[in-house]
């Protein structure tokens, strides 16, 4: 789950990383009272959860005299479709330069991953093409608490001396928060020192519990349902709805959708143990999206017990058409069961989903 | 066959869990019926002294290993407590972990990977069904029904797609000799490199199918490690970018690791990639028969 900006900026601060001077508020009046401590040149900066928010309009500059005139714009906005609910008023930092620094997670080497870049404050994708020698790397040792300090020399370069600890800090943020990204973007050098100008941090969704995280704001409520079920599920905007197990075989029934050229209009794997509510639940969930026309449920498993997988679709009474694969045990026993209540059922994940996508066109 | 055999003692960690009780009662049940060993103890903190389908269960793995010798642990402990698992299996002289459990915390598999690493033991997994060499061994959750003893190598980042493609194998008479699931999370132990490299020195072995998905690029680097011939399957092209489908593993970020640049690069190594999961057994025919 990502964290808003001013999260992420509280759990740096506590870190020992400066952040500027800045103040979360939940409505335009709220600034007034912050303006000595935010000095003559403020930016607000709407705390909504979607990326690219400084282009569509989330980020607004202001003055004192101009502070609550802009705040009142920028809650009366919507960025990204979504409402803006809080506004983080921050001090301008007057920029001298700017960094790049971030922790991630190298797969192949399955350790974390420390990025330094003299060229900040711009897309790193970017720069990773165009100047790939401004980036530097290095692999840290999970087992170690800290980063050698070779390391961070090697890293920091000619950046100022304080940037080496602001890197192993970085470092522990990451470990310590169960982040798959902590990133600071830009990191910039200011008269008054380097501060954290941007912060971001996701943390690892196995790992939300042990962090006193209880809801996870990434998900949409049909997604949230779905997870207290046991489900996992991502919303689509196509027509046929998918129910499959296993993550793979999932997305492979969605690739075969877009293969015989229809739309899926979700992703969602029941997980181990198809039993009959399981089932109902599952087939219920996908058939209250609107769009939904068709569901393929492509069950397959050794142990998947097929009359129970039939039982949860028969139980679950929907109007949508229900196209059904099963493999398993008691497979004539499931199948008897869904042809007496007219379900089509087929043998394999090549016919249901061909027969779906006819039936959605 | 590949990291065991049919005198491969296996033990079970959390074999008094339901998951770890019932398969641990199938992988017996498979041993007994192709004259292996199977499963020889099991360990639960706290449960010593207990009998499970008849194997006696420790409370440490040290314990285990010492009583019966055995080299091989599939783990079914949750995931709050599996990193901890994967490091005593690795203490106790555990030569080969396979860690069953999802939802292990992404800091917990770096750290027990490294520790497992430094005591010489590889870990398979984790979020993962385990492997199976057909005839010889059976160490996870797979269901042995539908595999045939044969020639191909099947590795793969997920469990019901590999079962889908080996159910396809088996129909098309094309035996496999064995089909490791690697598991879907970001950070796994063995990854399809190492794998390739196991299956290059395994005369059984002639033909590999990589069964890959969505996000990272593991798939592209093992096919550049190895000159087997492969046909891939990549699972995940409609997935949309920044979503993780189903596995924590299974995503495109940062505009890398999407499902259609990594077929691109498969194919510009020279591997078949199948567009569907039902055009693998011929794909594989015809590596057959031009090798």
């Amino acid at each position: 789950m990502k964290l808003r900006e001013y999260e992420a900026k509280n759990v740096l601060r506590d870190a020992g990383i400066p952040v500027p001077a800045g103040f979360l508020i939940k409505q335009a009046d709220d600034v007034t009272v912050h303006l000595d401590a935010l000095g003559d040149a403020i930016v607000l900066k709407a705390q909504v959860d979607a990326g690219g928010r400084g282009k569509a309009g989330g980020i607004l500059m202001a003055d004192k005299n101009t502070a609550v005139a802009t705040a009142r714009e920028l809650f009366g906005k919507q960025v990204r479709g979504l409402p803006v609910r809080e506004v983080l008023a921050e001090q301008k930092l007057d920029i001298l330069h700017e960094y790049y620094l971030s922790v991630t997670i190298d797969r192949a080497a399955k350790a974390p991953l420390i990025l330094f870049s003299d060229v900040g404050g711009v897309e790193i994708e970017k720069t990773a093409k165009e100047r790939p020698d401004a980036i530097r790397r290095a692999v840290a040792m999970p087992l170690m608490r800290d980063l050698p300090p070779f390391m961070l020399r090697e890293l920091s370069g000619k950046a100022p001396k304080e940037v080496g600890p602001i890197i192993n800090r970085l470092y522990r943020v990451f470990c310590e928060k169960d982040a798959l990204l902590a990133e600071i973007n830009p990191l910039v050098v200011t008269p008054q020192g380097v501060f954290a100008a941007d912060a971001k941090i996701i943390v690892d969704d196995n790992a939300l519990a042990r962090q006193g995280i209880r809801v996870n704001r990434d998900l949409s409520e049909r997604e949230r349902e779905a997870e207290k079920h046991g489900f996992s599920y991502v919303e689509l905007n196509g027509s046929i709805g998918v129910i499959g197990n296993g993550a793979g075989l999932t997305m492979a029934t969605l690739d075969l959708i877009g293969y015989y050229g229809g739309n899926a209009a979700n992703f969602l794997d029941v997980g181990g143990g198809a039993e009959s509510e399981r089932v109902m639940n599952a087939v219920r969930l996908v058939a209250s999206v609107p769009s939904v026309k068709v569901i393929v449920v492509n069950l397959l498993g050794g142990i998947t017990r097929c009359d129970e997988v039939a039982r949860g679709i028969i139980a679950a009474g929907i109007s949508q058409k229900v196209i059904v694969r099963l493999a398993g045990t008691n497979e004539a026993e499931g199948r008897k069961l869904l042809f007496e209540k007219g379900y089509e059922m087929l043998d394999t994940m090549d016919l249901v989903v061909k027969k779906a996508v006819e039936v959605a066109a | 066959m590949i990291y065991g055999d049919k005198y491969t003692k296996l033990i079970v960690q959390n074999i008094t869990g339901k998951q770890g009780e019932f398969h641990s009662g199938l992988m017996n049940a498979y041993a007994q019926q192709i004259g292996g060993r199977g499963v020889v103890a099991g360990a639960t903190p706290g449960k010593g002294g207990q009998q499970v389908h008849g194997v006696p269960v420790y409370n440490t793995v040290k314990e285990a290993v010492r009583v019966h010798d055995a080299t091989a642990s599939v783990i079914f402990v949750p995931g709050a407590a599996a990193g901890d698992a994967i490091m005593e299996a690795a203490d106790a002289g555990i030569e080969l972990v396979v860690a069953i459990t999802e939802h292990i915390p992404v800091h917990d598999t770096m750290k027990a990977i490294a520790y497992a690493r430094n005591e010489g033991c590889s870990v398979i997994g984790p979020n993962c069904p385990g492997l199976l060499s057909p005839g010889e061994v059976k160490m996870g959750i797979m269901p042995a029904q539908l595999f045939l003893r044969g020639n191909v190598g099947v590795i793969s980042r997920s469990g019901t797609l590999t079962y889908e493609v080996v159910d396809e194998l088996t129909r098309a008479g094309i035996g496999q000799s064995t089909v490791v699931g690697i598991g879907g999370d970001p950070v796994i132990g063995q990854t399809f490199t190492d794998v390739l490299e196991r299956f290059k020195n395994d005369s059984q072995t002639k033909v590999v199918v990589l069964i890959g998905e969505v996000g990272g690029n593991l798939e592209e680097e093992g096919a550049k490690s190895s000159d087997l011939p492969i046909v891939a399957y990549i699972a995940g092209t409609s997935a949309p970018p920044d979503k993780r489908m189903g596995h924590a593993g299974a995503i495109a970020e940062g505009g890398e690791g999407d499902a259609r640049s990594k077929i691109a690069r498969l194919m510009k190594l020279g591997v078949p990639v199948a567009s569907r999961p039902s055009e693998i057994p011929e794909m594989v025919k015809g590596l057959f028969r031009s090798c």
